[in-house]
């Protein structure tokens, strides 16, 4: 293995490589999963009404406000800032506090100019004025007359279809990218005759497998994070979910150089692909259906990287919480990077019969 | 100009659309997929909080939620079956006040009032009745808050009769169909250059205008027939339709115009897929706006598609006409008509 050739490669894979289709795909289709999952069934689009303020003093209400979960708070910097955003819905409603807002409060009566968009829910202008006379109350110290007793009904673990759909949309994201693009450059090479030119120069067939896979893990990394992103589910330990993507990354493009080193054309890719779905994403079907056993989800390898990204993303535990699959994932990872090894180093002499 | 040329053409451009199984099945797939989008859509909006309330003693400020705009409140007899209502999904909570709930304030204690909530339900559902029981506790225990509000609704004021996500949805959809012919066009000339038939046929009588004319007649046929079809099985002609029509004729000169220029700039049918795909991400994104009200800024009126796609929204889901949008269709026109020119230009000189 030589770094700076592995770098050369990368470099000219990038620049002049094949940018067919499946490049595309491997971009568009997980972003457009993700953003039909959370337009279909909300995180994006949630109800949640969203209150601008623009404070032009120093108040402690924009702080108290913006703890409560039952409303989104922006703050603008400007009146006309914040008349704007609620002219075009970036708001449903924006307050303006005066510069004496809270001794005001304090001593009597307060006056707030209120914007409110025209098209903004009834529930939300039911929901922020409400949420907003909370705040002011905290600030006033009053005392809440009620114990308040808060019951969820039905099964816990019953998720929103936008949680469910997270696995399917990672692991699309991961293993489009990550698996299809080292499979289709090896078998591009393989058919263009040009991993026969590249056997007369000093670059082995490790190096290119390496530049390859770097280039399937990076992207697969890249959009496992739009993914993710877009469906806002970096929970409480990102770091931990980054090691997990950073795991599930390298298996994709593991598997793509396996795809690539035997197979033949794209058409067989693709039918291959078609099959080997199911494998792929068989987790995302358990997590999806609860009606199916648990059990069968450890089957999978990808469940070990489906399953902690499920825990952190929607679930909010820690790395402590999912260190063992993590520990399994890493396993496998590098099992498979073991025999892709052998397989370059048994190829590396005979890398022409690649094409055979 | 030859009439009799540019039949010929057309006839056997269209043999060749069709003929093209990529082109056509994507065509006739997403045609059905967008109209089959729309219909998956709420069809509605959840304008009001869905609350079910248990209460064998009413305490008057609770009394008038009932009455409020933004509550639907249904009264239940038990609280059994209020926590069966609401856990198979009827309503977004439920609020149950205890029997004793006026003798407790009364004597000054705080009464212990349960909300539920459906656990597949967001969070910020059970937070927002939380804060609405406090306030009404508030109210009902005499601690009002003197505070006013100078209030100023900005834009039309929908209140009772919001935009459902599906109608915000549909300018996106309608501008998606049209793109979708900026690919089909594209390839339609990149085959003909690659197989060399372009400049075979000009060697026939038929001109260079000729042969623009037929592609652009071809492009905005399918172009505008789809859309057309699309939008009037999804009601978009419900308002304003001789604008709507206008819209939709300048939107598939425009994705025309970008499809000479889309084929001049490319070598194969493969590039003219891959950039064609760039180009829509690009285009698309003005609609996306529609949906998520005030995700862009104003960059994003330097992407042409976005006079396209707020006109289109403007019309369906505003009424608006042709006297309001004038504005918006003369840039479309102009962008069209220089695309439109670039196209042919670069067609022309790179290949003709």
């Amino acid at each position: 293995m030589n770094i700076r050739r592995i770098w050369t490669l990368i470099k000219t894979e990038i620049l002049h490589g094949s940018k067919d289709v499946t490049l595309i795909m491997a971009v568009v289709v997980p972003v457009l999963l993700a953003l039909f999952a959370n337009l279909a069934f909300g995180n994006i689009f949630t109800d949640r009404g969203k209150l601008g303020i623009y404070d032009a003093g120093n108040s402690q209400l924009p702080v108290v406000i913006g703890t409560t979960e039952s409303i989104i708070v922006k703050h603008y910097e400007t009146e006309i800032d914040l008349k704007k955003a609620a002219g075009n819905g970036a708001v449903d409603m924006g307050i303006v506090l005066p510069a004496d807002f809270d001794t005001t409060l304090a001593a009597g009566t307060v006056k707030l100019t209120a914007y409110i968009w025209g098209e903004s829910l009834a529930k939300n202008r039911a929901i922020i004025p409400v949420a907003l006379a909370d705040a002011m109350r905290e600030l006033t110290g009053a005392e809440v007359p009620v114990n308040i007793e808060t019951v969820a009904l039905g099964d816990e673990s019953n998720l929103p279809w936008s949680s469910r759909l997270l696995p399917l949309t990672v692991l699309l994201a991961v293993f489009f990218g990550g698996l299809m693009i080292p499979a289709s450059s090896l078998i591009h090479e393989k058919q263009k005759r040009t991993l026969e030119a590249l056997n007369v120069t000093p670059a082995t067939i490790g190096d290119i497998f390496w530049a390859k896979g770097i280039i399937g893990a990076f992207l697969a990394f890249i959009m496992a994070l739009i993914t993710l992103t877009i469906s806002r589910g970096f929970g409480n330990a990102p770091l931990a979910l980054l090691l997990v993507l950073a795991l599930g990354a390298v298996m994709a493009a593991e598997v793509g150089l396996l795809a690539g080193a035997f197979i033949r054309d794209m058409n067989t890719l693709f039918a291959t692909w078609k099959f080997g779905g199911l494998l792929l994403f068989g987790p995302a079907l358990v997590f999806m259906f609860p009606q199916i056993p648990a059990w069968v989800g450890y089957i999978f390898p990808t469940f070990y990287l489906v399953k902690p990204v499920m825990d952190i993303s929607v679930n909010g535990l820690g790395f402590g919480a999912v260190a063992v699959n993590t520990a399994i994932l890493a396993a496998i990872v590098l099992l498979i990077g073991i025999f892709i090894l052998n397989i370059a180093r048994r190829l590396g002499t005979q890398a022409l019969r690649l094409n055979s | 100009m030859s009439t009799r040329i540019i039949k010929a053409l057309l006839k056997k451009d269209l043999k060749l659309f069709i003929s093209d199984r990529f082109y056509s099945i994507l065509t006739m797939v997403g045609l059905v997929f967008y109209i089959g989008m729309y219909f998956i859509m709420p069809a509605t909006t959840d304008e009001k909080l869905n609350l079910a309330m248990y209460a064998p003693v009413m305490p008057a400020a609770f009394a008038q939620l009932t009455a409020s705009d933004g509550a639907a409140v249904e009264l239940f007899d038990t609280e059994e079956a209020l926590k069966q209502s609401v856990e198979a999904g009827g309503y977004q909570a439920g609020v149950a006040l205890p029997a004793d709930i006026l003798d407790i304030w009364e004597a000054g204690g705080q009464p212990t009032i349960r909300v539920y909530h459906n656990a597949a339900a967001p969070p910020e559902v059970s937070d927002a009745i939380i804060t609405l029981v406090k306030e009404l506790s508030y109210a009902q225990t005499g601690q009002v808050l003197t505070y006013e509000t100078e209030e100023e609704i900005l834009g039309t004021d929908l209140l009772g009769s919001p935009i459902p996500l599906r109608d915000r949805m549909r300018p996106l959809l309608a501008v998606f169909i049209l793109l979708t012919e900026t690919l089909s066009l594209a390839s339609l000339i990149a085959i003909e250059i690659e197989q060399g038939t372009a400049r075979a046929i000009l060697t026939t009588p038929m001109r260079v205008m000729d042969l623009f004319l037929a592609k652009g007649i071809l492009g905005v046929g399918l172009a505008m027939g789809q859309a057309v079809l699309f939008m009037a099985l999804v009601g978009g002609f419900s308002q304003q339709p001789d604008a709507m029509l206008l819209t939709l004729f300048v939107g598939s000169l425009m994705v025309v115009g970008i499809g000479f220029l889309l084929a001049s700039l490319t070598r194969d049918v493969m590039a003219v897929t891959g950039w064609g795909v760039l180009i829509m991400i690009l285009l698309v994104i003005p609609g996306i706006g529609n949906i998520i009200p005030g995700l862009l800024s104003d960059w994003a009126k330097v992407i042409p598609s976005y006079y396209l796609t707020d006109t289109v929204s403007r019309i369906t889901n505003y009424g608006a006409g042709i006297g309001d949008v004038w504005l918006n269709l003369v840039i479309l026109a102009g962008f069209t008509v220089v695309v439109f020119g670039a196209g042919m230009l670069a067609l022309r000189r790179r290949y003709l």
